[in-house]
């Protein structure tokens, strides 16, 4: 780490870092952006409650690999799952909860559903896990809705940004289920390969799945256009839509690729790159929720922050730590977290003023 | 799979049909006290003796490549698992993968081939495959996959020789070699073979491409066009890289779904390193690997395992690449 003390300078102003010794499986936030959770190799989660800031506690939630984690429906708390099967909520205090076991099928995905409303009171929303073939869907009361089946394995799961639909990938294409759907007739989106991942578009207007092959391919939902976007370098395995769904960033090549959502594209429409020069793999993304910014998490260590199109970048840290395998931001947009695959794991605080 | 990364997890395949004796050489290897611990990644919970080693329920997931290749199905269930084991590294001294009874092995291989996450952190060692003294002949009668699992095969386990006279052992063990010449043939009762004969093989290695072949050139008649055989050719004159890549290329691409696995060791021109070469189908591996040694012929050597191969096109194909 010597000579990059200088790019480090964001890391050591601004924030917070520990050497965990374990693969940084992923980081999130809880919906209030009061805790961050780091989701270790070892089975355990690093719980920090953001107004403290130096103070990580550590909390056994899985036997075995954390392999999802996100945040739980209503704030304060994280879901997890884990190769024991489990499918667990980690509240503030720390204290792990069993929603679901699973017995011998790993718990591969989680995510949420915001329920309306505060605590207790909280109506609506909705707990998923992937697990094998089967989307598991539950009520903010842990309840069991339903089961969405699947042709093949669930490989990646995400709501909409109003909690109404989820989209699923799988081999030869991506599913879009309704969540309140009392009869489920899923809309399937096909195309052949094997799909590795999703995200929806923050307004809904598409569904973008990353692929075996070194590519993207996408569904506009309007019409059920096909998208495809390709040219990596490698198997994409990040990606990200703007706060306005403008730009969907990703990593897989030595730039941050950005395609246009607009004006037509992404179809036919070459994508803007971001940084590089360095030569290193981009292999985390995360859009920030309030501004035109970008995160990126490098192969060698580093994470940078780029303003999307005019192309400046704020380094946060220089290399040497591993390779970047966990990146959030915080929903107020004040906090970065990222971890790496040799365990070291940091929060930095954008929200305080500089000096 | 190019250079020996000491960081990448051995992985093991074990096939065989159903009540060959895979679950028993499971166990065997599992509870034997090698004080090394495995990841094991079957299709169905059986009745497996494991204390110390992680057990995965997989799904046999084949998906076919999107890269023009008919026959390149890879397995996106190893894919998934294999990186998420990869998540507690340093735990897992290898990782064995059970196939079902039916199952073909190139998939498996193919994956090895395909993912680079999976390249990067574990190696294919070897392909294991038992086999029944006893229902074998059967199997191959009514079955395209024995013959497959036993061509695919580094090490052939031949069990319950105990349930055949001498002579059905001697045929059943022809009808293997006839299939596949160059795979360790193990004869056993209950599965009982050392470990060490097993694991970490070095199978799919290009180091080792070829190195345990003594009976390289014996005779190989009475190969039948549609049965699988096993064919090595031998040329003692300095191979063109560039004509051996344009036949190879092409003969994979047009041929490669009947040429199940393919291994080379070649001597080019101007050139003292060896070249190794292996394929799985159409996916091909290559890289030069320690230099020939002093006194040593610089014979070049090309092994196929495939259906219906050709014996004069495969030869005259590949005296076209000596170097003119």
């Amino acid at each position: 780490m010597s000579g990059s003390s200088r790019l480090d300078r964001l890391l050591d102003e601004r924030g917070t870092g520990q050497e965990l010794g374990q693969y940084v499986v992923a980081a999130a936030f809880d919906r209030s952006a009061g805790h961050a959770a780091f989701a270790l190799g070892d089975g355990t989660v690093r719980l920090v409650a953001l107004s403290a800031g130096t103070e990580w506690t550590s909390v056994t939630a899985h036997d075995g690999v954390v392999l999802a984690l996100a945040a739980d429906a209503t704030a304060g708390a994280f879901l997890t799952g884990g190769d024991d099967g489990g499918f667990r909520r980690i509240d503030s205090k720390g204290r792990v909860s069993e929603i679901a076991s699973f017995g011998s099928k790993w718990v591969e995905h989680v995510a949420s559903a915001a329920a309306e409303g505060e605590g207790r009171r909280a109506k609506g929303g909705y707990l998923a896990c992937a697990v094998g073939r089967v989307v598991h869907l539950f009520d903010t009361d842990d309840g069991k809705l339903k089961a969405l089946e699947h042709p093949s394995t669930v490989s990646g799961l995400a709501f909409d940004a109003r909690g109404k639909r989820i989209a699923t990938s799988h081999y030869n294409g991506a599913t879009l289920w309704f969540a309140a759907a009392k009869e489920d007739s899923p809309r399937r989106l096909e195309w052949k390969g094997s799909h590795t991942g999703v995200v929806m578009h923050p307004d809904g207007e598409a569904v973008v799945t990353t692929m075996q092959e070194n590519a993207l391919h996408g569904w506009r939902l309007a019409d059920g256009q096909h998208m495809r976007m390709s040219g990596y370098q490698t198997k994409v395995e990040s990606l990200s839509f703007s706060r306005t769904g403008k730009w969907l960033a990703t990593g897989g090549a030595d730039v941050v690729v950005l395609w246009p959502f607009f004006g037509g594209g992404p179809m036919g429409k070459p994508p803007v790159e971001l940084g590089g020069g360095a030569g290193e793999l981009v292999t985390r993304v995360a859009c920030h929720p309030q501004q035109d910014l970008c995160a990126a998490g490098f192969a060698d260590g580093s994470v940078m922050v780029a303003e999307m199109v005019s192309d400046r970048m704020l380094p946060v840290t220089g290399p040497g730590r591993g390779s970047v395998s966990a990146l959030a931001w915080s929903s107020d947009g004040a906090t970065l977290a990222f971890g790496t695959d040799t365990g070291f794991a940091a929060l930095i605080d954008f929200g305080k003023q500089a000096g | 799979m190019a250079e020996a990364n000491t960081d990448q997890v051995p992985v093991t395949v074990l096939t065989g049909y159903l009540g060959a004796g895979k679950t028993t050489l499971l166990n065997r290897i599992l509870s034997e006290n090698h004080g090394r611990k495995y990841a094991v990644v079957i299709n169905e919970f059986g009745e497996l003796g494991v204390d110390n080693d992680l057990v995965v329920d997989a799904d046999e997931e084949v998906f076919e490549m999107n890269n023009g290749c008919v026959c390149c199905t890879v397995r996106g269930d190893l894919i998934r698992i294999l990186g998420g084991l990869m998540k507690r590294r340093g735990r897992f001294d290898g990782i064995i993968i059970e196939t079902t009874g039916l199952a073909n092995p190139a998939p498996v291989a193919q994956t090895f081939f395909v993912d680079e996450a999976v390249r990067a952190n574990t190696r294919l060692d070897a392909i294991v495959t038992v086999a029944d003294a006893k229902n074998l002949p059967q199997r191959l009668e009514d079955s395209l996959e024995a013959a497959d699992q036993l061509a695919f095969a580094d090490v052939i386990v031949l069990n319950k020789t105990d349930l055949v006279t001498a002579e059905e052992l001697e045929g059943v063990e022809a009808r293997i070699r006839a299939i596949n010449r160059f795979a360790v043939i193990h004869r056993t009762q209950r599965a009982s073979v050392p470990i060490a004969e097993v694991l970490d093989r070095h199978g799919f290695d290009l180091q080792r491409v070829l190195s345990e072949h003594p009976d390289f050139l014996t005779d190989d008649a009475h190969e039948h066009n549609d049965d699988i055989a096993s064919m090595s050719f031998e040329i003692d004159r300095p191979i063109d890289p560039e004509k051996f890549n344009v036949w190879i290329g092409t003969l994979l691409q047009t041929k490669g779904q009947d040429i199940l696995r393919t291994k080379g060791i070649l001597a080019y021109a101007n050139e003292n390193r060896r070249f190794a070469f292996q394929a799985v189908h159409m996916m091909a591996d290559g890289d030069f690997i320690g230099p020939w040694k002093e006194g040593d012929p610089r014979r070049s050597r090309i092994v196929f395992i495939g259906r219906g191969l050709n014996r004069p096109q495969l030869r005259r194909g590949f005296e076209s690449c000596i170097a003119g």
